[in-house]
This record gives C-alpha cells, sequence and structure tokens, in this order.
C-alpha cells in the first residue's frame, strides 16, 4: 500500500516537475537550439554582457567560445574557415576583410545591415571591410595612432607639442622637437627622442605605423594619374596593381627623411626596448588609445598627446579587430544577425566601452566621455578627419609582409629606391597570381 | 639460422633454398617479421612517404591554403618561376652560407674541446656539462636568449663589448651582421654536440698508435696532425654531414629572430618555404622548393655518405 | 719547468673560465631576469654590471602572472603527454621494427631497409606542409596524437636499436627457441630485457626531441588549450596588450627546466646515445 502511494506520489511529482520544465522552455525558445561557434583572440569582443542581453532577445542560440592568441589567429583562420566544420563567427584582424572575402570565408552582410547604418559608419571602416559592392563585416571598433609625449622630459626641453590638428606639426618640424629632447649621444642616448614601437617585435617597419611617412607625402586629390596621388593610395583601387605606388619621387623623398631618424640623426631606435616610454627613456611614442587608458588607469608618467605629423597630407592609419560572419557557416541567417547586433546600437556601446577602443559609428562617439577632451579627443578627431584604412585588397596579408620587410630594410640603412622597387615587383608578382 | 661452412655447400644452400619453397617455418618467421614490422612500415609511408607524393603533386598546382579548393594547374611553372625570380636563389644562398659557417668554425672548435675533454686536465665533467646545456635547450628558448643578448642596445653582448672599448654593434639590424649572428648562436648551441662526438671518436683511438709515434721522437703536435687527425677522418665526416643537415634545416632563428631580414640576408629556405606557404598563400610554389631542397638535401647527404664509404680505415 | 707549469695552469684556467662564462652567462641571465620586474629587466644590462646574472631584488610576480594569465600549465601537460606517448610508442614500434629486420631474413629485407634508409635524409621541415594535409585528412588537427605520429617511425631509433640487437648474441635465443618459445614470447622476455641501455638512450633522445620540438606542433595544433610548451612561450604579445618581458623569460625557464634537470641526473645516457651512432658509423 505504501509503496504504491509513494510510487505514483514521485510519477505525480515527477510530471508536475516536467511539467515545469516544459512551461519554462515555452518562454524561453520555441524552437530547436542553435550553438553558434565563435574564433577569436583572448579577451576579444563580444562581451559577455551584450551576449547575454542578446540571448534573451534570441533564446534559442548558445555560444561556444574558442580563443587563439593573436600570433596564432591568421592561421587557425585559414585552417578552420576552410574546413568541413568552420566557425559560425569569427573575429579576425580587419585588414584581411578583402581577403577572406576573395577567398570565400566571409559571408555577405550587406543584406542584414539595418537602415541608417550607411550614414552613421565611419567612411574608413566601409571601405576597409567592403569588398566589390558587398559588406563583409560592419566593423565594431576603430583604433588608429597618436603620438604621446612625456611631459617632464619635453617641458624641460622646451619642447610644445601641438594640441590640436590644425596645429599639427610636421614631420621636420617633429624631428627638430626629438633631437631638441633627446638625451645623450645620437644613435645610443640615454633617453631617445622617438621611441620603438611595442607592436611585432618592436623593430620599425610596420605598415600600420611607418607607411604613412611616405603616404603623407603624397595628395589624394591630384591627378589619378600623377605621383602624388599614387603615393598617397599606395596600392591601386581594385587592389590589383602596385607599380607606380610605391616607388615614387615623393616616397623616396619621405623615405630618405624616415631612414635618417634611425641613422644619420639617431633619435628613433633600430630594435624594440620594452617599455621604453613608460620608464622615461623616450621622449617621445607613437601608440593606440591602449596605451592612454592604461595610464589613466596608472599614472606612472605625466603624458599628453600630440597628432601624428605629416608632410604633405595629414593621414593616420585605421583598422583593427572587427567581427564578421563564416560562409560555411551551418547557420549563416542567425549568425549574421549576430554579427550585425553586435555592431549596432547600444550593443555596440557595450562591446566598445569594456575594450577601450574607439567605436565605428559616428552616433557613438559622445557617448564616451574619456573621448570628448583632450588628451583622448585626438584619436577621435585624427580617426574622422584623417582616417585611412590600410591599403585595402584581397592580398594584403602578402602586401603587409612584403612592404613591412621593405620599410624596416629601409629604418636600417637600406637605400629607399632600391628597396620600393624590389618590393613593388614582389608585391606585383603576388597579386598577379 | 643454418650455418654455411664452404663457399661451395653456402652457394649450394642458397640455390636449393630458392628452387625449394619456403618451409613452414620459415613462412612463420616471415608472418613474425611481417607483423613485428608493419606498425612501423605503415607509419613511415602514411608519413613520409605519402607526403611526399603529395608534395611532388602539389609543386604543379597553385594554390592557397585559404581556399585549397580553387586550385590550379600550372605544370612546370612553380620551378620556372624560381629561376626567373631571384627569391629562391637567394634563400639556397643564403642557406648554404649558414651550412657552410657553422660547419667550417664547428669542427675546429668542438675538435679543441674534446682534446681538452680527453685529456687530465680539470674541471672537465663540469666544462662537459656546459656545452651540452645548449644542445637539450630548444631552439626556441636559444633565439630567446640571443634576440636579447644581441640588441643593439640593450644587449648583454654590446654591454661586454662596450667594458673593451668597444661601441654598440647593429647585429640583426645590419645586412652584414645578421647571418654571422645566427651562424654564432647555432655554433654555441651545437659546438657541445660535436665535441662528444669527436671525444667518442678519440677515446675509441687505440693508444699504442699514438704512443708508438711519441717513442719515434714526435712532438705532441706531430702527433696530433700526422696521427690522431687521420685518424679521426671518419668521425670528422660524420660531425660535417649531421652539422650540415642541422643547418639546411634551421627554421626557428629566421622565424623568431629575423623574419628572414634585413634584406633576406638570413632568409633560411625551411623559412622561405613556411612564409610562402603560410604567409604569402603561395602553397604551390612552397612545395616546389621544398621538393628542390630535398633533392639538394639527399644530393649532399649521398655524396657524403660516399665520402664516407670510401675514406680509408684503420 | 715550474714555471712552464704555473703559466700552463694559468692559460688553461683562464680557458675554462672563459668556456663556462660563454655558456652559463646566458642561462644565469635569462633566468636572473625571470626574477626581476618586468620595468627594471633591462637596467642592470645597460651599463652592464654584475646584477644582471643574480635576480637582485627577486619577484616572482612573472611566474604568478605567467601561470595565471597564459596557458604555459596546460602546455607543460601537453608536451608530457607528448613527449611521454611518443617514447613509449617510438620505443615500441622501433624495437619491434628493428628485431625483425635484424633477425628474420626475409624478401624483400633490402628493399625495406633502403625504404627506411631514405627517409632518414628527408628534412622533415620540408614536408611540413603536405605532411599537414596528410594529418588533418585523417582528423587528427589540432590533437596531441597529431603532434606526435609522423615522429613514431623513426629510422633514426630503427637503426640505434638494430646496431643493439645485432650485438646482441644470438645462442640467447636460440636457447630459448629451444625450449619451443615463439618470436613474440622471446623478443618480450628475453631480448628487450638485454637492450635495456640502448632503448633508454633512444627514450631520452626521443624525449628531447619531442620536448623541444616548435615548427610541427605551431603547424597542426592551432587550439591554445592544445598547444605544447615551446609553442607556448614563443606566442608574441596582442596588439592591444603590451607585451611582458618578465613572463618571457620566466616562460623560457619554465620551457627548458625540465630537461636540462633530466639531462643532469642522466648526462652519461644522453651522451652516450648521441655518439653511438658516431663511432659505429
Amino acid at each position: 500500500m505504501n509503496t504504491r502511494n509513494l510510487f505514483f506520489a514521485s510519477l505525480l511529482g515527477a510530471t508536475a516537475l516536467w511539467g515545469t520544465g516544459a512551461y519554462a522552455q515555452d518562454t524561453t525558445c520555441t524552437g530547436e537550439t542553435v550553438t553558434l561557434r565563435i574564433l577569436r583572440t583572448p579577451g576579444n569582443y563580444p562581451y559577455p554582457a551584450p551576449m547575454e542581453a542578446w540571448q534573451k532577445q534570441n533564446p534559442c542560440v548558445q555560444f561556444e567560445i574558442n580563443e587563439v592568441p593573436f600570433a596564432q589567429l591568421a592561421d587557425t583562420i585559414s585552417v578552420q574557415a576552410a574546413s568541413s566544420n568552420p566557425p559560425d563567427i569569427i573575429v579576425y584582424d580587419g585588414p584581411n576583410t578583402q581577403s577572406y572575402a576573395a577567398a570565400g570565408i566571409l559571408l555577405p552582410i550587406t543584406k542584414y545591415l539595418p537602415k541608417g547604418w550607411d550614414e552613421d559608419i565611419l567612411p574608413a571602416t566601409k571601405a576597409e571591410h567592403s569588398y566589390e559592392g558587398e559588406v563583409y563585416s560592419p566593423g565594431i571598433e576603430q583604433t588608429t595612432v597618436a603620438m604621446y609625449y612625456n611631459k617632464k622630459l619635453v617641458e624641460a626641453a622646451g619642447v610644445k607639442p601641438p594640441q590640436t590638428l590644425q596645429d599639427a606639426w610636421t614631420w621636420p618640424q617633429a624631428l627638430e622637437a626629438f633631437k631638441k629632447c633627446q638625451q645623450g649621444t645620437a644613435g645610443s642616448p640615454t633617453v631617445w627622442g622617438l621611441g620603438p614601437t611595442r607592436f611585432g617585435n618592436g623593430q620599425p617597419g610596420l605598415v600600420y605605423q611607418d607607411l604613412i611617412y611616405q603616404r603623407s607625402a603624397g595628395d589624394p586629390k591630384a591627378d589619378p594619374s600623377s605621383s602624388a596621388y599614387k603615393t598617397f593610395w599606395a596600392l591601386s583601387p581594385d587592389g590589383k596593381t602596385v607599380e607606380g605606388y610605391l616607388n615614387t619621387p615623393e616616397a623616396i623623398e619621405a623615405l630618405k627623411f624616415y631612414r635618417s631618424l634611425f641613422n644619420s640623426e639617431g633619435v628613433a631606435p633600430k630594435v624594440g626596448i620594452p617599455n621604453a616610454f613608460f620608464d622615461g627613456k623616450a621622449c617621445f611614442y607613437i601608440d593606440t588609445p591602449a596605451a592612454g587608458n592604461a595610464l589613466l588607469k596608472d599614472p606612472k608618467i605625466e603624458w599628453g598627446i600630440t597628432p601624428i605629423p605629416y608632410f604633405k597630407t595629414p593621414i593616420v592609419h585605421t583598422g583593427s579587430t572587427t567581427i564578421g560572419a563564416t560562409a560555411r557557416s551551418r547557420h549563416p541567417e542567425i549568425a549574421a544577425k549576430f554579427v550585425v547586433d553586435m555592431s549596432w546600437g547600444e550593443y555596440a556601446y557595450m562591446n566598445v566601452s569594456q575594450r577601450g577602443n574607439l567605436p565605428t559609428l559616428k552616433s557613438l562617439f559622445p557617448r564616451f566621455a574619456v573621448y570628448n577632451s583632450y588628451p583622448m579627443k585626438v584619436f577621435v578627431d585624427q580617426l574622422q578627419e584623417w582616417g585611412q584604412p590600410r591599403p585595402p585588397g584581397p592580398k594584403f596579408a602578402q602586401y603587409d609582409k612584403l612592404v613591412t620587410d621593405a620599410l624596416r630594410a629601409v629604418a636600417f640603412g637600406g637605400d629607399p629606391a632600391e628597396l620600393m622597387a624590389d618590393a613593388e615587383k614582389k608585391v606585383q608578382r603576388v597579386l598577379d597570381r | 639460422m643454418s650455418v654455411s661452412n664452404t663457399p661451395s655447400q653456402a652457394s649450394a644452400k642458397t640455390k636449393s633454398k630458392t628452387r625449394k619453397p619456403a618451409t613452414r617455418r620459415q613462412k612463420r618467421d616471415w608472418m613474425f617479421a611481417a607483423g613485428f614490422l608493419a606498425p612501423f612500415m605503415i607509419l613511415l609511408l602514411v608519413f613520409q612517404y605519402v607526403p611526399l607524393l603529395l608534395m611532388a603533386r602539389n609543386s604543379v598546382y597553385d594554390y592557397s591554403l585559404l581556399n585549397p579548393a580553387a586550385s590550379k594547374f600550372v605544370g612546370l611553372r612553380n620551378f620556372t618561376d624560381m629561376i626567373e625570380y631571384d627569391d629562391a636563389a637567394v634563400s639556397f644562398g643564403v642557406t648554404f652560407l649558414f651550412a657552410l659557417g657553422v660547419v667550417l668554425f664547428v669542427i675546429p672548435i668542438a675538435f679543441s674541446l674534446a682534446l681538452f675533454l680527453n685529456s687530465k686536465l680539470p674541471a672537465r665533467g663540469l666544462v662537459r656539462t656546459m656545452i651540452m646545456l645548449p644542445v637539450v635547450t630548444s631552439s626556441v628558448v636559444v633565439a630567446t636568449m640571443w634576440s636579447f643578448l644581441l640588441d643593439p642596445s640593450n644587449g648583454l653582448i654590446n654591454g661586454v663589448l662596450n667594458v673593451a672599448g668597444i661601441g654598440n654593434q647593429p647585429f640583426l639590424t645590419s645586412t652584414s651582421q645578421a647571418l654571422p649572428a645566427l651562424i654564432a648562436m647555432t655554433l654555441w648551441q651545437q659546438v657541445g654536440f660535436g665535441a662528444i662526438l669527436f671525444l667518442a671518436g678519440l677515446q675509441g683511438l687505440p693508444a699504442e698508435l699514438t704512443e708508438a709515434a711519441r717513442i719515434d721522437g714526435a712532438t705532441r703536435r706531430q702527433v696530433l696532425w700526422n696521427v690522431t687527425i687521420p685518424l679521426l677522418s671518419r668521425t670528422t665526416l660524420f660531425v660535417v654531414v649531421i652539422m650540415t643537415v642541422f643547418s639546411l634545416q634551421a627554421f626557428a632563428p629566421a622565424f623568431l629572430m629575423t623574419q628572414g631580414g634585413p634584406q633576406e640576408s638570413t632568409n633560411l629556405i625551411v623559412y622561405h618555404i613556411y612564409n610562402t606557404a603560410f604567409i604569402m598563400q603561395q602553397a604551390g610554389y612552397a612545395s616546389a622548393l621544398s621538393v628542390v631542397l630535398l633533392l639538394v638535401v639527399l644530393g649532399i647527404s649521398m655524396a657524403q655518405m660516399a665520402l664516407l664509404r670510401s675514406r680509408w680505415n684503420y | 719547468m715550474k714555471k712552464h707549469h704555473m703559466r700552463r695552469a694559468f692559460f688553461v684556467t683562464l680557458v675554462i673560465a672563459l668556456i663556462l662564462c660563454c655558456f652559463l652567462a646566458p642561462y644565469a641571465w635569462i633566468v636572473a631576469s625571470s626574477f626581476k620586474n618586468q620595468l627594471t629587466l633591462f637596467n642592470d644590462v645597460t651599463p652592464l654590471s654584475w646584477k644582471a646574472f643574480l635576480p637582485v631584488g627577486g619577484t616572482i610576480e612573472n611566474y604568478q602572472s605567467l601561470f595565471k594569465r597564459t596557458n604555459v600549465l596546460t602546455a607543460l601537460a601537453n608536451t608530457a603527454i607528448v613527449a611521454g606517448g611518443q617514447v613509449a610508442l617510438t620505443l615500441l614500434l622501433c624495437s619491434m621494427a628493428a628485431y625483425s629486420l635484424t633477425r628474420v631474413s626475409f624478401p624483400g629485407a633490402k628493399i625495406v631497409f633502403v625504404l627506411i634508409l631514405l627517409t632518414f635524409l628527408l628534412p622533415i621541415e620540408a614536408l611540413m606542409v603536405p605532411l599537414y594535409q596528410v594529418v588533418s585528412g585523417l582528423g587528427l588537427s589540432n590533437t596531441l596524437l597529431g603532434v606526435m605520429i609522423p615522429w613514431i617511425a623513426s629510422p633514426f631509433g630503427l637503426f640505434l636499436l638494430k646496431q643493439a640487437f645485432e650485438e646482441l648474441p644470438v645462442e640467447l635465443e636460440d636457447a630459448a627457441r629451444i625450449d619451443g618459445a615463439g618470436h613474440v614470447r622471446i623478443f618480450f622476455s628475453i631480448v628487450l630485457p638485454n637492450v635495456k641501455v640502448p632503448m633508454l638512450t633512444l627514450g631520452l633522445i626521443t624525449f628531447l626531441f619531442s620536448w623541444n620540438s616548435f615548427l610541427w606542433p605551431l603547424v597542426i595544433v592551432q587550439d591554445p588549450a592544445n598547444q605544447v610548451i615551446q609553442v607556448a612561450i614563443a606566442q608574441q604579445g596582442s596588439p592591444t596588450q603590451l607585451p611582458n618581458w618578465g613572463e618571457t623569460f620566466a616562460g623560457a625557464t619554465v620551457a627548458t627546466l625540465p630537461l636540462i634537470l633530466l639531462f643532469l641526473l642522466l648526462q652519461k645516457y644522453f651522451t652516450q646515445g648521441m655518439t653511438t651512432s658516431g663511432i659505429k658509423g
């Protein structure tokens, strides 16, 4: 008797529980659950807060995140995206959009973009992530570089760096400032005029930072067949021709100056010096907003920001990591929706504010207080007025490596004309394939 | 199994062996051998020979690892490209120079160390341990160490040079010093191995020969040059082979320290292949380069082995 | 005579000291630097002071952040698994293959031997792209098994053990065979125990090779959870984070220490293994 009651009671109880479970499920997900696989670098967006908020709106979606260090990211993407079981969403280095699109790895998301996107998006971002008329990534954040300076060292040398874009230095003016502020013998001083980059292994030459020397010697408004025009763009608009774009008289002049920084003038080191600027071993230093945000949190030194100098036309390179949906994803519609949602409106704000870089939507800029006033406002102004993506094209990765190698060789003392001619030949060979 | 006594009996036995069908015992032996050999051979075929054939096939195609489905048959174009453009020639040239530098310096230094280790001088055990440490250290750690050692402004080597009154050297940032710097690093890493090989050779020499020479009135130096060194020719050749093959396969220094630069002065061939396949996205051309590298290594190894066989023995 | 001795002794001591310096100094520097705060790391190098070689003002924060922030611990575990597995499988397969080649003469043995000899000369780095295609085609991409499997059929191991078996007197096995034991029994209970030293040597060499391997794991493994130690410490920082040099040095120390300890303990077998092929040629 007792056992039977117990049995029925438990049956009832189980049914009740099951019923509540089913009831609970009904309010959260009516269809089948979809798992979206995301491939990204550690500490990158999309962040938990916006993702959870999005999941509330889209309850049938689960996420599986795979994180890979930045140095491995490109390799991992090429391996996984071309496989039969690709991730649905990738967070990758922005300038690769065109080459991934050309290789058929990315899904075009033009039709998923919300209304008003075209007007709100930064032109540089849209240019970078479009290929043959389609948009392949909405772009979540932007960064650019500016020149930081050590207030104490610079003021002691009697130098006053400009604080706004209108007063920005030319490179020759900047060189004077470097020389005045530097302490010790040129070429091996105790305090460098211009500190080394922290990207890569610290050696100069990276396209991201150093191609702007010659680009700023060009003129985007000149006649498209002139060398001034080509110097500025550094690659043909269709991304297929480089001959005549790197080995130009204007570029050579600019590169001679660039070479002198490391050699005859001796104001910049040829190899990385860890933490040089933060240790007070360099007066000036080029970096992204990340350094500024780190210094705001932990002010080791007194610092300021001055716009990037130029020769003829001011320019800074844009481009940061971005997000896209893979073409071979098993759930393209929902992946694309997620990608677009994360980069629009409130979700975009949540993602960008956690990361600390700049947004890509003009409407979001006023919401970031730190970017509304000096010093961080310089980044915003540069981005909006001077920002250009690195020369976009389906073979950007190769262009990047070959031109970086050439610029580095110039910094080490090589002949600019020879090296640029050689770079053109090598890059053209890759573009021709 | 069976022991032959006279040549005629042996040949008779062999003749009868081939005419008679295999005995049950022999068959069992063969099955056992097959079973024991199979796992090894299967792995060898799958992971050495299949890739070899794949590589030969890939070398006549043009494709990118990002999008392997879009491969294009290009025949011998990858190979003619190697002649038309100079990147392959430069890279092979750099690699040969590198190998030459390593071998030329390793032999005398390792040999001297071996002589020291073979003598009755103090601290032998300590020295032997010290010189072997780099051999068991990975190329990644060695490259990391030496990147900082060779730093043009902050490096330890420049620090020491400064104390001696010599100014800072550019090392890896100079087209003329980068490759020698890598050679020095590889020497540092491998000399212990060479010394151990020479030491084994020295210890295998019969002492009577050197003693006889001394009794005949030869000085130490004459003994060294006229007796010891010629007797070690086999060991020397072996060290040369090993060091050459190591150098031709070097990758980490170029990958971690110089990325092939400056201006390709350190563009070791294995790095060039990796770069071509994974960064330049030209896997077909990389395969063609690999085919040539393979042939070169095979050629060198076989030449050296032939030399080994023809050297005089004692 | 005495002066000559003293001069020689002085000269010899100088040379020994120089050698020790050259070989020990970099290690001392790396280890000492790994215990220094990353912002003051390079202060003792220019101008050069003795403090560069000692962990003056030591701190373990580099190691703490290394183990907390990066995948080094996982990588160490992975490397141990890969190295252990590779040693076990290599010893097993190579000994089996070498034994069958030594003791049994069967038709085609010569061809097999030549096939193996040829691979000895192939530089594996040249094969990495097609090897990658084969291994990922087998579904082993990004797995620990994929890291170790191409190296198990080691021609070096085969030659080493073949030599060892050739030196083993046949009488031992013949006695057992007369008693009725089969090949397999003989192999495992009589032959193998008698080649302990070459097996140990091969095991150590294989362990060394596996622990230090870099290029292949770099190519075949993408997920940091499956990565091995040499690749884990070689990875550059992300572009939005300042690189941590103290961690780099700590990582280098961690990656090298196990092998150095192993080497110091078992020096004899290491050097023996490396010279065995040398003298027999």
